[in-house]
């Protein structure tokens, strides 16, 4: 098959199981199983009972909408940092994203903002600070223009160690009902999204699309950068280019989910395992899978509770962690 | 799939098809503990408690047939237990909300999330929200409550029992000239207590104690350095501190023998349940601390139960 027609084939299947992993995600919930008012509302036919429509249109489409940007974003941001830092434990939240967004985000907690768009904006502000910190440091403070991968790593990694710090410091100095709240955000949660503020989930979509171009840069990167500039890409560029592109976007989602955790680092692995190092096909794999990943995840964070829902992050983990150790022992034998 | 665009429009027809239905219930507009305004059915009768005290005052007020939802931990009085539940009040389920189809949602300000709040509002559910802060105010819900549920004379009998009780209380204490100092333990291990913007606070210098632990923080933290130099005269322990049996959390105290409070064993249990919740039973907390601080003036067997 020519690579063209792989693309197409993966990315037509993995769509076909989005959609059949949303319309399954859309019908049930923790009210009850819906399956025939949504078929019936797909079709244009209204649905009588007005609280089911509510429920379809207001809280579980946007529920979906939601988890599936999360998802496929996370996936795809471990996706290019395990490429440019070239290591498996690389995750979309290594550059200290996930240790900036959260002070920000218990920050307005503490302070007393809403959600939207307070908690929002401080955790996007904390990140993209972190973050200009950790790339000036890695470019320029120790003495190397390249943006050298250890350096990235290890700067990343002292962040998100010394935000750790400080997170805990914010945490013991709180009441304990807000205790609560800080703690689901770190578990990474999607209740707390309402259906009107969707639309800047658009933003990831540009993002999205640049990445994709930047696919085959990304298989020659795999190749070392010296390889990869006598191949005629910009090396310093590129690395650039792909690490505010993915850091922007990854920000844009911590902030609107808190932290989701083992999405990024596992779904790359498993399709680079199903479907081999070519980014081209990599890149809307992970964002479909990703996508589907986390709506089956959020379903079941929903509908397994018996009282209130669990914080979605609880579940990627516990399905994430195992699932990954059974490929990898299917991997060796 | 659909663009945002395409989902605006449908969740403004969605809104139009809800509010031009037609047969709906007269409205009246009511202004809540927080101040804002808004329309609810008149004589609600689909109502959806969101946090276990407003499930104990709606038993309080005889006005539990219009509940049709009550959150985790709604324990009291404990045919409670049976409501369907719409998860605990930080984490509420608003799918199960919605699906209840409830005239009416009553949250607390202190424990309800003001985004579920708002989410609520935005599917267009009425949310009436108290924010009691002292018991004054809890007899201000009652009676908001009761005006809004035609409950007035329940609650105003609800109303008049609390005020004597209290009255009874403050006028036996006046006559104990010494005011001990009193240590309230809310949660061990690490130890908690309550500052000056708590109820505990409040019943503590009602009962006519002084509260070692009064200041900004409303839950400040300590060590037993702390506490030895605070000096307690009596220590109030909740039953449910750091969820360790009564045995134990009195055992920890004995070590300290240089405190008065171990020194002459006052050190007590008090019922959890009695100073969590912003109810009419803060009332019945009121008499237990009031007879443990002057034991002299009150004869143990006439606090209600």
């Amino acid at each position: 098959m020519s690579i063209g027609k792989t693309i197409a084939f993966t990315t037509l299947l993995l769509c076909a199981v989005l959609i059949f992993i949303s319309v399954v995600a859309i019908s049930a919930g923790s009210s009850g199983i819906h399956f025939w008012e949504i078929m019936k509302t797909l079709t244009g036919k209204s649905v009588t009972d007005s609280a089911t429509a509510t429920i379809i249109w207001q809280i579980r489409i946007p529920r979906v909408i939601l988890a599936a940007s999360v998802g496929g974003t996370l996936a795809l941001g471990g996706l290019v940092f395990q490429a440019l830092l070239r290591n498996p434990l690389a995750e979309p939240y290594i550059l200290g994203i996930s240790g900036g967004s959260a002070i920000g985000a218990i920050l307005a907690m503490l302070i007393g903002l809403s959600f939207f768009p307070g908690v929002a904006l401080f955790s996007f502000g904390g990140s993209l600070l972190v973050l200009a910190f950790v790339t000036t440091l890695a470019g320029t403070a120790l003495g190397n223009t390249m943006l050298s991968r250890d350096s990235l790593l290890l700067g990343g990694v002292m962040m998100n160690a010394f935000c750790a710090a400080v997170i805990m410091f914010l945490i013991s100095m709180t009441r304990s009902f807000q205790v609560q709240h800080i703690l689901y955000w770190l578990m990474g949660d999607l209740s707390s999204l309402q259906g009107g503020q969707l639309a800047i989930l658009i933003l990831v979509i540009p993002c999205f699309a640049v990445i994709f171009i930047m696919a085959r840069p990304m298989n020659l990167l795999l190749l070392g950068r010296e390889t990869a500039a006598a191949m005629g890409i910009n090396v310093k560029n590129t690395i650039l280019l792909l690490l505010i592109i993915t850091s922007l976007m990854v920000s844009i989602i911590v902030s609107l989910s808190g932290l989701v955790g083992f999405v990024g680092l596992v779904i790359p692995h498993i399709f680079r395992s199903i479907f081999g190092p070519d980014h081209r096909v990599l890149v809307p794999a992970c964002i479909l899978g990703g996508a589907s990943y986390l709506i089956v995840c959020d379903l079941l964070a929903r509908i397994l509770p018996s009282s209130g829902e669990m914080p979605v992050g609880i579940i990627t983990a516990l399905i994430g962690a195992p699932l990954f150790i059974i490929l990898l022992l299917r991997g060796r034998s | 799939m659909f663009t945002p665009k395409s989902y605006k429009t449908y969740i403004i027809l969605l809104l139009m098809i809800i509010l031009l239905q037609p047969g709906s219930l007269p409205a009246e507009t009511v202004t809540d503990q927080v101040g804002r305004t808004f329309n609810v059915p008149e004589n609600p009768g689909r109502i959806i408690a969101l946090a276990p005290s407003i499930t104990e005052i709606m038993y309080d007020l005889g006005q539990e047939k219009r509940l049709v939802g009550v959150t985790q931990y709604s324990t009291y009085p404990p045919e409670a237990e049976s409501l369907p539940r719409v998860g605990s009040y930080v984490r509420l389920d608003i799918e199960k909300i919605v699906a209840l189809q409830p005239d009416l949602c009553l949250a607390i300000k202190d424990g309800n999330p003001k985004h579920i709040v708002d989410k609520l509002v935005n599917l267009g559910i009425p949310v009436y929200v108290v924010n009691p802060r002292n018991l004054k105010q809890i007899m201000d819900v009652v009676t908001r409550l009761g005006s809004l549920l035609n409950a007035e004379q329940k609650a105003k009998e609800l109303v008049l029992d609390m005020e004597k009780r209290i009255g009874q209380v403050q006028s036996r204490v006046k006559k104990g000239a010494r005011r001990p100092r009193v240590f309230f333990q809310i949660d061990a291990e690490p130890l908690f207590s309550a500052g000056t913007n708590t109820f505990i606070h409040e019943l503590i210098e009602m009962a006519g104690g002084i509260n070692t632990t009064a200041g900004e923080v409303a839950y400040p933290r300590f060590s037993w350095e702390d506490i030895i130099v605070l000096q307690p005269e009596i220590v109030l322990i909740s039953s449910m501190a750091g969820g360790l049996p009564p045995e134990y959390l009195l055992k920890s105290w004995q070590k300290w023998s240089m405190l008065s409070a171990v020194k002459n064993g006052r050190i007590y249990v008090v019922d959890a349940e009695l100073f969590d919740r912003p109810t009419p039973r803060l009332v019945d907390g009121l008499e237990v601390i009031a007879a443990i601080i002057h034991p002299e003036l009150f004869i143990k067997s006439d606090k209600r139960d």
